[in-house]
């Protein structure tokens, strides 16, 4: 799919997720931030997906870490036919509910259920390290947030990763600068996050995580060389994006959106189609 | 077979017989060996991974490796990884419902100098409170061995707490039953079920021989399977008794005192329960194994008297 193409689907996405998260409730900006680097996964071909048959021994799997992000990772897997469209406003954190407020491994095409922050990236290890002893060429992925880099167990996995070797390992840092409740500036020293994983052994890109081609080139592996260094991509992002009343403010984390919200960010979602 | 074992050698032992016509069976070890790991990491290096000191990640890899279709021992000493690794047992195990064993060594006051930060007195609370999750307690080295054999067709995730050093093996090397228990030292018209699990039950089995010199007949049940207890089957076995007392090195909240209680009352028994355990208060003087359970009551003639006293109380 073409970066216009890419684009359409990512707004269609967003506009998705707004009436989701007006309906039923979210985390709007936490869903917002990392629309595009879900996109590139999902929809232009740097994963090997077959949402046929999910569970085919040659798929490549995406972890979503930040479990809280789960509003977008269902509209996506959704728009790319895991399930129906309409288990997003029937089944989502109402009715005969199947999609929750966090990851569910149940849900077709998810791979593991986060939500306690810090356990995606150890999975993760075990998924990719399991790949890698039976010789597949698969590919597995994990999508952090950058506040969430602030616990511990995401650090033994790195040292674990890079230990292993696992270069068919690629941990995505959602790098937002806003944590649940402040600018990750104000409390916690999550400065220089491409030199962290470098000193812990990884190939570290540091990329635009609002630009395709950027994050295409990033998240691409070549697959008859994994055994080399795991990949970190830093992704620079905005919390929020897409609707500027949501941008780059904490409180957008958990925030309800109300009707008010909900048409102003409709209507400017339409003008940025 | 095992008897010139200790419990984790073993098993460990075991283990390397399947594990050498299974290449999926891999260990998660953290940073921790056993005399019989040496001949296990030397012949299937591919097999033994040191995941370092690491307790976090070792369950959520463990969880991975699962997912990726391998059979994984997580191997740790007891209060490390239940404690330190407690939501990604939680989540990614038992939420996941993933075939993981976690083979933990050190129960109660088995580190006994090494103080209570490597006493293990709560793990049994803790484990049985998790979904899915299983928990086997083994008395001997033979049934520690005979623990291997669920490794292969595991269904979800399984908590296996193994005492240090030898003890008596009272056990057969096939003798892992569905029952989840084994009743030693049974007499006609026993008084009294002393319920242990683990090196305690062979306390118990001392405790019922002096007991015997006593004129009082017991019977010990050693509950290896500490969950899912099967409690038609255990109930059957208790109400053979006029009381039941329970004797465990682990705290007195939620241990094998406490599921002998709740058994007691969803089942309906009407039975006089004892529990003797560790209070709740951690221990800050440092001994010998022998040296802490005689001061806290646990050594047989104490607990010998105890069983007497709530005897006389019902007689």
């Amino acid at each position: 799919m073409s970066n216009v193409g890419l684009k359409v689907v990512a707004n269609k996405l967003r506009k998705r997720v707004l009436e989701m998260c007006f309906a039923n409730g979210g985390h709007i900006s936490t869903s917002y931030s990392c629309v595009e680097i879900l996109v590139a996964l999902y929809f232009s071909g740097v994963m090997r997906l077959d949402p046929k048959n999910p569970k085919s021994s040659l798929r490549d799997k995406f972890i979503l870490s930040k479990g809280h992000g789960e509003t977008i990772l269902y509209a996506v897997l959704a728009e790319r036919g895991y399930f129906p469209e309409e288990w997003l406003t029937t089944r989502y954190r109402s009715g005969d509910c199947i999609l929750g407020g966090h990851v569910d491994s149940k849900v077709p095409g998810v791979e593991v259920t986060t939500g306690a922050l810090g356990h995606g990236l150890g999975v993760g290890c075990g998924i990719a390290l399991a790949a890698k002893m039976d010789q597949l060429d698969t590919l597995h992925y994990v999508l952090m947030g950058d506040a969430e880099c602030s616990e511990g167990s995401i650090w033994e996995a790195a040292l674990f990763a890079s230990q292993h070797q696992l270069g068919n390992l690629v941990a995505i840092v959602d790098l937002n600068g806003i944590g649940s409740l402040d600018y990750t500036k104000n409390y916690i020293a999550l400065e220089s996050m491409a030199d962290k994983w470098r000193a812990f052994g990884w190939n570290v890109l540091e990329v635009d995580g609002h630009s395709y081609d950027q994050l295409i080139g990033a998240l691409t592996l070549d697959r008859t060389n994994l055994n080399s260094k795991p990949k970190a991509v830093i992704a620079k992002t905005v919390k929020g994006k897409g609707v500027s009343a949501f941008e780059n403010d904490p409180v957008w984390h958990v925030k309800p959106v109300t009707a008010e919200f909900l048409e102003l960010g409709l209507k400017e979602l339409e003008l940025g189609k | 077979m095992y008897s010139k074992f200790d419990m984790r050698d073993a098993f460990i032992t075991a283990l390397y017989d399947l594990a050498i016509n299974d290449p999926n069976v891999i260990i998660l070890s953290n940073d921790f060996g056993a005399p019989a790991l040496d001949r296990f990491r030397n012949d299937l290096p591919k097999q033994f991974i040191n995941a370092a000191i690491s307790e976090q990640n070792i369950i959520s890899t463990a969880a991975g490796l699962a997912k990726g279709g391998k059979k994984v021992v997580v191997y740790s000493i007891a209060t490390f990884i239940t404690l330190r690794a407690l939501e990604q047992i939680k989540i990614d195990l038992c939420v996941m419902n993933l075939p993981v064993t976690i083979l933990a060594v050190g129960t109660g006051y088995a580190y006994s100098t090494d103080g209570p930060t490597h006493h293990a007195t709560e793990d049994i609370a803790v484990m049985r409170v998790l979904s899915n999750m299983r928990i086997y307690s083994p008395s001997d080295a033979n049934m520690s061995a005979a623990l291997v054999g669920t490794i292969s067709n595991l269904s979800g995730p399984q908590y296996i707490r193994l005492d240090r050093g030898k003890y008596p093996t009272k056990h057969l090397a096939s003798n892992l039953t569905s029952d989840g228990f084994a009743v030693w030292s049974e007499s006609q018209n026993p008084s009294v079920a002393l319920v242990s699990t683990g090196s305690m039950s062979h306390r118990a089995l001392a405790v019922s021989e002096a007991l015997s010199s006593m004129g009082i007949a017991s019977l010990v049940i050693d509950l290896y399977q500490l969950k899912p207890v099967k409690p038609e089957l255990l109930s059957l076995a208790l109400r053979k008794c006029k009381a039941v007392v329970t004797v465990e090195e682990h705290t007195q909240n939620g241990g094998i005192g406490s599921i002998v209680a709740e058994l007691i009352a969803d089942q309906n028994l009407l039975i006089p329960l004892k529990r003797i355990a560790i209070k709740d208060e951690h221990l800050y003087a440092y001994g010998v194994r022998d040296k802490l359970h005689l001061d806290r009551g646990l050594d047989a003639q104490t607990i010998s008297g105890v069983v007497q006293n709530f005897l006389d109380y019902f007689n």
